[in-house]
C-alpha cells in the first residue's frame, strides 16, 4: 500500500521552515498542490460513503471496527489517517465494497480517493508543531537495572524480581502504561536497601556474613539438655559442637550467648574450641536474669571446621547449704560465627569508593564530606544538578544514622536508599525549558538535561554518562553538530546493546520466544538451546545493522547471518562447530534477513503447525505498517468440507476460509504473505513437504503481484522500502518518546522517512532523524 | 527483667513449644496468634480464580436448578464439595461487550471481570478500567492483615507485541485494579511470593534491629512522599496523576510497615522456600496454591486473586495431550475435536482448583474448616470461546462464607444479570459493603 502524504518538501526548504515562528494553527498549505477547487467533505466524500459504505460500516456493530457513518466531518479524516489510507486502498483495489454489494463507478472511486487524499494533505507540515504530550515515565525494569549498573556499579539486576511492566503500543516503556502499584514500591524499597548494602561497606555488615546456631536445636548429637525452649544446659563438663564450612582463610569472630548457674568458689568457665583446640577461655559471670555475649576474634583456615563451646569447670556439692548453690552449670543460648572479616587495610570495593569519594578524618569534616558525597550522588541519580535544598534534605539521613548510633557510612547508605526510592530517580521528570510569562502554552524544547536523558534512555536504556552529562551541564548539547556526534558515539558504545534487547526484541516480538511451546511430538528438535540460539541470531543480526551502520533494507534481506552449531544444524548450514556464534555467508538467497529467521518464523506459528495468517499479519504490522482490521467478534461457523479438512493441505483449508466473502478481503492480504514462507515449518526449519503434500509457497497479492517462495516474496517486500522505512520509523519514534503516535506526528515521521531514504536507508540516519524530530526535541507546554 | 528469659529466636520466629509465661501472648506461635485473631473476629477470606478463553458451557452448566442437580463433566470433580458450592448461571459482564469498540474481547473480558466496567479502548494513552471487587474489599478490611491483598498468577505480563487489537497489554494481564487507572501487577514467582509472605522472618534480626530498620524505612518513605508532593506541584495534570499513584503506594507501604510489628510474623513451617518458577505448569500452579493457602491460614491476607494465564493465552497443554494453543482451540468453530480438547483444558484447570479447595478443607479453623470461612469464586469473563459472549458466564462459588451462603445449589438467572450483583453480596459478607460497583443493579437475589 503506497503511503499517502504530501509530496516531500524540497530539502532546501526544510531549514528555512523550521525557523518560522510556531503557529499552532495553519491556514492553507503553501507549496502543496492545491486541488482545482477546494475539496469539501460534505459534498465530495460523505454522500459516497452514505451510498456505498455506511450500511456495513456504521450502526452498533460496524464491520472491521470501522465506523464510517460516525465520521461526520473533515476533522475525522485527519485524525484517522491510517484508517482512511486503508479505505482508499481497499476501494481503489476493488476489494471494497465486497462482491455482491452495489459497486461504485470508476469516476466515483476517483472522486473518493482524490478528495480524501486532498483532505489528508491538509495537515500541513512545517508550521504546525505539536510535539505531543509524553506522560512522565518511570524507569522500566531494563532501565532500572542499567541505571543502577551505571550509577552504582552494582550489576546484579535487582529489577528482575519486579513485576512485569505492561506493554502499550508494542513496547514496555510507555509513560501512560507504566504504573506504580503498591507492590512495586515495596520492591523499590527492598532493592534500594540491597543496592546500598552491596555498594557501601558500613557497620556490622562490614564484618561479613554471620551464621547462628541455636543451641536448643542441636538435638542429640551434642552434650547437654534443652533448657526451656531456647537454650541448652551443659550440666556436666561437655561440649556443644557444630560443623561449619568456612568460606576461606581469614579472620572470624566467634560468639556465644550464655549464663552460668553459679555454684562453688568460682564462676562457670566456658571455652571456645576449633577442631578440638582451645582458643580462648572465659569466666561466665552472667546469671539467668542477664545472659551475656562472649566473643573472640580468631584467624582460621577455610574449609569444614568443628566449632565447639565447652563447659570446663563442672561443680557439684551435695552438702551445699543453699540448695541453689549446689550445682554449677553452663547454659548456652546460641553459638555464632561471623566472617571472614575484611582484612585490615584491604581496599574497599570500587562501588564504595565511587560514592564515598571523601571520608571524614576528623569530626569537623563530617558535614562537608557528607554534603559533597550527597551532591555528587544525587546529581547523577536525578540526572540533573540538584539544589542545595535537596542536598540539605538528604543530609538528614546522615544525621539520622548518627542519632541512632550508626556509622557515617550507614548514614550514606540511608541517603542512597532515599535517593533510589525518590520519584526524582524513579521517574524521568521533564519540566521543559523555563516558560516565560505570557508565552503561549505551545511547544517548548526540553531542557538539555532532559534531552540528554531522552538520548541515553533511547539508545542505552540507561542514564547519561559523563560526557553527555557534561555537555548538558555546559548547555552545549544542541550546539553545532554535538548532538550528531553524541548519537554516533553512543551507537558505537557497548551500551547500545540495549537498543537491540529492548527496541528490536519488542519490535520484532521475539521476546515472545520465551513463551512459545512448539509441540514436542511434532518438533522434537526444539529445545532450550535452540530457543536461546534463535533469539541470539536475531539480536546479533540486528546489532550488525546498528554497528556497521547498514541500510535498514538489509533487515529484510541479507546474505549473512549468525549461527552456532545448534542453529546451523537446524538451518542445514554445514561446518559450524561449538556454542559460539559465527557470522556465515548465505548463498542461496532464500534464508537471509529477519523474515526467514527461525525466531520470527516460530513466534508466528501455532504450537502444532505454521500459521500463514499469523505470519502475514506480522508482516503487515511489523514490516509494512498496515495492520489488518481486527477479526469479527464471532468467527462464523464454517461449513467445512470434511474431505478437505482431513486430507487437504493447510493451504487448501485456508483457501476455504477465504471463500467466505466476510473473511476474504482481509485474508487476501494476510494469507499470501504468510504462504510465501510455507517452506519453513513452525520452528523455522526448511521443508519441502507439509505432511504428505509438497509445499506450495506461491501467492498472489491484492495488487496482482505474484511470487513463488520466500526469495521472490522478499524481493517484492524490498521494493516497498518506503513503507517499511515508515513502519520502522514509527516504531522507533514510539519507543524513543514513550507514547503512541498521533495524527499530528505525521509530519515528523514524513521527514524522518524522507531523510532516511535519501541517505540510503542508513540506520544511523534513521536514529539521527528521530533524535532531531520535534516529538523528540520538544514537549507540549506543561499547562495541559 | 523477664524479657531476657526469652531467646532471640523465640521472639523472631515465634516458634517453639508453649511458653511457661502466659502473660506473654505475643510470644506464642505467631501463626496461631494470627489464626486466633482471624477466628476471634470471625474473619472471612475471599479469592477470585480466573481462567482465560472461556469454557465449554455444555459441559459446565448443570441442567437442573435448585438443590437437586448433577454436576456436568467439567464440574464433576467438585463433587466432594457439592454441598459447599453454588453454581451461578446467567451472570453477565456487559462491559466486556464491544459497545461500538469492535474487536478486543479478550482484553475487555479480563479488565471487566472484577470491575464491571467497560475499559477504555487504548493501546496505552490513558488506560482506564475500574476498581475491582477485591480492591474494594482490600480498601475496607485490608488494614486488618499484613498484606491488604495478594495478586497471584502464572503468566508474566506480555513482554512485547500487541495482546488484543487496540488494547494495551495491561488489560489482558491484570485482573485486579487498585484504582481505575492502576492495575495491581501480579506475582508469578513462588520464591518472591514466599519472601513477601514471610518478609518479617529474618532470623538474623533482633527486635531492636528490626525496630531500627522500620524506623529508617519510615524516614525514607516520609522523605520520598515529601519529594513527590514537591514535584507534583510543578507538573501537568496527567503527570500529577502518576505522582498520585506513587503517593498512594507510599502510603500503603507506610501503613503496612507500622502494622507489621503489631501483627507478628507468620510461620513458614511446612513449606520449604521455593527456588523459583517450576518448569512444570501444574507444579507451578500448585505451589502458588500452597502459598495462597498458607497466607489465608496464617491470616497474612484475606483477599486474593489468581490468574491461571493471561487472557487470550495461547499456551500449549501438551502435557495433558493437547499440544495446540489454548486460544486457537477456543475458536473451535463448532469442531467437535477442538471442543473436546478445550474441555480437557477446562478439566485440568478445575483439577488444580480442587487441589486448592482440599487444602482449605483440610485446614481446621475453630469449629470448622478454613473453607467454611471462605468464598472462593472461580470463573471466566468469556462464556464460550468461539462466540466471545460475555453473557451466561461460567461462575462457581465455593465455601460457605462463614455460614452466610446457602450452598449446595445451582442458581440460574434467565435474564443476563450483572456479575457485579454477586460481588455486592460477597462484599456484604466479608464486611466491606458498598451500594454500587461497576454496573451492579443491586444485591444478587436468592443468596
Amino acid at each position: 500500500m503506497p503511503a499517502r502524504r504530501l509530496p516531500a518538501l524540497p530539502a532546501l526548504l526544510l531549514p528555512a521552515l523550521t525557523l518560522l515562528p510556531l503557529i499552532t494553527f495553519a491556514a492553507d498549505v503553501p507549496g502543496a498542490k492545491a486541488p482545482a477547487r477546494a475539496v469539501s467533505y460534505d459534498r465530495d466524500v460523505r454522500p459516497l460513503l452514505a451510498k456505498y459504505c455506511d450500511s456495513c460500516h456504521g450502526g452498533e456493530k460496524p464491520k472491521a471496527d470501522l465506523n464510517l457513518a460516525a465520521m461526520v466531518d473533515e476533522s475525522a479524516v485527519v485524525k484517522n489517517r491510517k484508517a482512511w489510507e486503508q479505505v482508499i486502498d481497499y476501494v481503489e483495489g476493488h476489494e471494497m465494497p465486497p462482491k455482491g454489494k452495489p459497486q461504485p463507478s470508476q469516476a466515483e472511486i476517483e472522486q473518493l480517493s482524490g478528495s480524501v487524499t486532498a483532505l489528508l494533505a491538509k495537515l500541513e507540515c512545517g508550521r504546525t508543531s505539536d510535539p505531543g504530550r509524553v506522560t512522565i515515565r518511570r524507569l522500566n525494569r531494563a532501565e532500572y537495572n542499567n541505571t543502577i549498573r551505571d550509577l552504582v556499579g552494582v550489576e546484579f539486576s535487582p529489577a528482575d524480581d519486579f513485576p512485569s511492566d505492561d506493554v502499550g503500543y508494542g513496547f514496555d516503556n510507555i509513560g501512560d502504561v507504566l504504573t506504580i502499584p503498591p507492590i512495586l514500591l515495596e520492591k523499590y524499597l527492598a532493592a534500594a536497601e540491597r543496592i546500598a548494602e552491596r555498594a557501601i561497606v558500613a557497620g556490622p555488615s562490614a564484618l561479613g556474613p554471620t551464621k547462628t546456631f541455636e543451641a536448643e536445636d542441636l538435638g542429640t548429637q551434642t552434650a547437654g539438655q534443652k533448657y526451656g525452649d531456647w537454650a541448652r544446659n551443659l550440666y556436666t563438663a561437655g561440649e556443644i559442637v557444630v560443623g561449619y564450612d568456612l568460606p576461606r582463610n581469614g579472620t572470624y569472630i566467634l560468639r556465644a550467648r550464655a549464663f552460668g548457674q553459679q555454684a562453688g568458689p568460682e564462676p562457670a568457665r566456658m571455652a571456645f574450641k576449633v577442631d578440638g583446640r582451645t582458643l580462648k577461655s572465659f569466666e561466665v559471670k552472667a546469671v539467668e536474669s542477664g545472659p551475656a555475649l562472649y566473643e573472640d576474634r580468631v584467624k582460621l583456615r577455610g574449609g569444614p571446621r568443628k566449632l565447639a563451646v565447652a563447659f570446663t569447670n563442672d561443680f557439684y556439692d551435695e552438702r551445699a547449704p543453699d540448695p541453689k548453690k549446689k550445682d554449677r552449670n553452663l547454659v548456652v543460648d546460641y553459638i555464632e560465627i561471623q566472617g571472614p572479616l575484611p582484612d585490615e587495610g584491604a581496599a574497599l570495593p570500587e562501588t564504595h569508593r565511587r560514592i564515598i569519594f571523601r571520608k571524614p578524618t576528623k569530626p569537623s569534616e563530617r558535614v562537608d564530606c557528607a554534603l559533597a558525597i550527597i551532591e555528587r550522588f544525587a546529581t547523577r541519580a536525578y540526572r540533573r544538578p540538584v539544589t542545595s535544598a535537596e542536598v540539605g534534605r538528604l543530609m538528614k539521613f546522615v544525621d539520622l544514622a548518627r542519632e541512632n548510633g550508626d556509622s557515617f557510612e550507614r548514614g550514606i547508605q540511608l541517603m542512597v536508599e532515599a535517593v533510589l526510592v525518590s520519584p526524582q530517580f524513579l521517574f524521568r521528570v521533564e519540566l521543559g525549558g523555563r516558560k516565560r510569562r505570557g508565552e503561549p502554552a505551545g511547544a517548548q524544547p526540553v531542557s538539555e538535561f532532559e534531552l540528554a536523558s531522552r538520548l541515553s534512555y533511547f539508545l542505552w536504556s540507561s542514564a547519561p554518562d559523563d560526557e553527555l552529562f557534561q555537555l548538558a551541564l555546559s548547555n552545549k548539547l544542541r550546539e553545532g553538530d554535538n548532538l550528531e556526534k553524541q548519537v554516533r558515539r553512543m551507537l558505537k558504545d557497548r551500551r547500545a546493546k540495549a537498543l537491540v534487547e529492548n527496541f528490536a526484541d519488542q519490535w520484532l516480538q521475539v521476546r515472545n520466544l520465551k513463551n512459545v511451546n512448539p509441540d514436542k511430538g511434532r518438533f522434537p528438535n526444539f529445545d532450550e538451546p535452540l530457543r536461546a540460539a534463535m533469539l541470539k541470531e536475531t539480536e546479533l543480526f540486528f546489532e550488525s545493522i546498528v554497528r556497521e551502520d547498514r541500510s535498514v533494507r538489509d533487515l529484510l534481506d541479507a546474505n549473512y547471518t549468525f549461527v552456532n552449531e545448534r542453529l546451523a544444524k537446524h538451518y542445514g548450514i554445514p561446518g559450524v562447530k561449538g556454542d559460539q556464534f559465527h557470522r556465515v555467508v548465505l548463498k542461496d538467497g532464500t534464508r537471509g534477513g529477519i523474515l526467514t529467521q527461525a525466531s520470527i518464523l516460530t513466534i508466528t506459528s501455532n504450537p502444532t503447525r505454521t500459521s500463514p495468517v499469523k505470519r502475514g499479519k506480522w508482516i503487515l504490522e511489523q514490516v509494512l505498517g498496515a495492520p489488518p482490521p481486527p477479526p469479527p467478534p464471532d468467527v462464523p461457523e464454517l461449513k467445512e468440507d470434511q474431505a478437505v479438512v482431513t486430507a487437504g493441505t493447510l493451504r487448501q483449508r485456508m483457501e476455504q476460509h477465504r471463500a467466505n466473502p466476510n473473511c476474504a478481503s482481509c485474508h487476501a492480504r494476510m494469507d499470501p504473505l504468510g504462504f510465501g514462507f510455507e517452506n519453513f515449518d513452525a520452528v523455522g526449519a526448511w521443508r519441502d513437504k507439509d505432511g504428505n503434500f509438497p509445499v506450495d509457497a506461491s501467492g498472489t497479492l491484492p495488487s496482482g503481484q505474484t511470487f513463488r517462495g520466500a526469495k521472490e516474496l522478499k524481493a517484492v517486500l524490498k521494493a516497498r522500502e518506503p513503507e517499511f522505512v515508515r513502519c520502522l520509523a514509527e516504531k522507533l519514534l514510539t519507543y524513543s518518546i514513550g507514547r503512541g503516535l498521533e495524527y499530528y506526528d505525521r509530519c515528523a515521521v514524513d521527514r524522518i522517512v524522507d531523510a532516511t531514504l535519501r541517505d540510503k536507508g542508513k540506520f544511523s540516519r534513521l536514529v539521527l532523524e528521530v533524535v532531531q524530530s520535534d516529538p523528540f526535541q520538544k514537549r507540549r507546554g506543561s499547562s495541559e | 527483667m523477664s524479657t531476657l528469659r526469652i531467646s532471640r529466636r523465640t521472639v523472631l520466629r515465634g516458634l517453639g513449644t508453649a511458653m511457661a509465661l502466659p502473660w506473654l501472648e505475643a510470644m506464642a506461635p505467631a501463626a496461631n496468634v494470627a489464626k486466633g485473631r482471624a477466628l476471634r473476629t470471625g474473619a472471612k477470606r475471599m479469592a477470585f480464580f480466573y481462567v482465560p478463553n472461556g469454557v465449554n458451557m455444555v459441559d459446565w452448566t448443570p441442567e437442573a436448578v435448585g438443590t437437586n442437580f448433577v454436576l456436568p463433566e467439567i464440574l464433576n470433580q467438585l463433587e466432594p464439595f457439592k454441598s459447599e458450592l453454588l453454581v451461578v448461571s446467567g451472570l453477565a459482564q456487559d462491559g466486556a461487550f464491544a459497545h461500538g469498540d469492535g474487536g478486543g474481547d479478550h482484553a475487555r473480558s479480563l479488565a471487566c471481570f472484577l470491575t464491571g466496567r467497560h475499559p477504555l479502548k487504548t493501546d496505552g494513552a490513558n488506560i482506564r478500567a475500574g476498581v475491582s471487587v477485591d480492591q474494594v474489599a482490600a480498601q475496607q478490611i485490608g488494614h486488618m492483615t499484613r498484606l491488604p491483598s495478594l495478586e497471584l498468577g502464572c503468566d508474566r505480563g506480555a513482554q512485547s507485541g500487541t495482546c488484543d487489537t487496540g488494547y494495551s497489554c495491561a488489560y489482558s494481564s491484570n485482573i485486579s485494579w487498585r484504582s481505575e487507572t492502576t492495575p495491581m501487577a501480579k506475582e508469578v514467582n513462588p520464591r518472591l511470593v514466599f519472601e513477601r509472605l514471610f518478609a518479617n522472618n529474618d532470623p538474623n534480626e533482633t527486635p531492636a534491629s528490626r525496630a531500627k530498620r522500620d524506623r529508617y524505612r519510615k524516614s525514607i518513605l516520609d522523605f520520598v512522599a515529601e519529594d513527590a508532593d514537591l514535584l507534583k506541584r510543578r507538573l501537568g495534570q496527567t503527570d500529577r496523576r502518576k505522582l498520585d499513584e506513587y503517593l498512594t503506594a507510599v502510603r500503603d507501604l507506610e501503613v503496612r510497615i507500622g502494622r507489621a510489628s503489631q501483627l507478628g510474623v507468620t510461620d513458614p513451617s511446612g513449606l520449604p522456600k521455593p527456588q523459583g518458577v517450576p518448569q512444570d505448569f501444574k507444579e507451578h500452579i500448585r505451589l502458588m496454591f500452597d502459598l495462597l493457602a498458607i497466607a489465608f491460614q496464617g491470616d497474612v491476607t484475606r483477599i486474593a486473586t489468581f490468574m491461571y494465564a493471561n487472557e487470550g493465552s495461547n499456551k500449549s497443554y501438551s502435557f495433558i495431550g493437547v499440544p495446540e494453543g489454548h486460544h486457537d482451540l477456543s475458536h473451535h468453530t463448532g469442531n467437535a475435536e477442538k471442543k473436546q480438547k478445550i474441555k480437557q483444558i477446562n478439566k485440568f484447570h478445575m483439577e488444580q482448583f480442587v487441589y486448592f479447595l482440599n487444602k482449605l478443607k483440610t485446614t481446621r479453623e475453630g469449629e470448622g474448616t478454613l473453607l467454611d470461612h471462605s468464598m472462593i469464586l472461580y470463573g471466566s469473563g468469556i462464556s464460550d470461546g468461539n462466540s466471545h459472549s460475555h453473557n451466561d458466564l461460567p461462575v462457581v462459588l465455593v465455601g460457605r462464607g462463614g455460614g452466610s451462603i446457602p450452598t449446595g445449589r445451582h442458581v440460574k438467572f434467565d435474564k443476563p444479570t450483572p456479575l457485579n450483583n454477586l460481588f455486592l453480596s460477597m462484599l456484604d459478607r466479608i464486611g466491606a459493603p458498598v451500594d454500587q460497583l461497576g454496573d451492579s443493579t443491586g444485591r444478587l437475589t436468592g443468596l
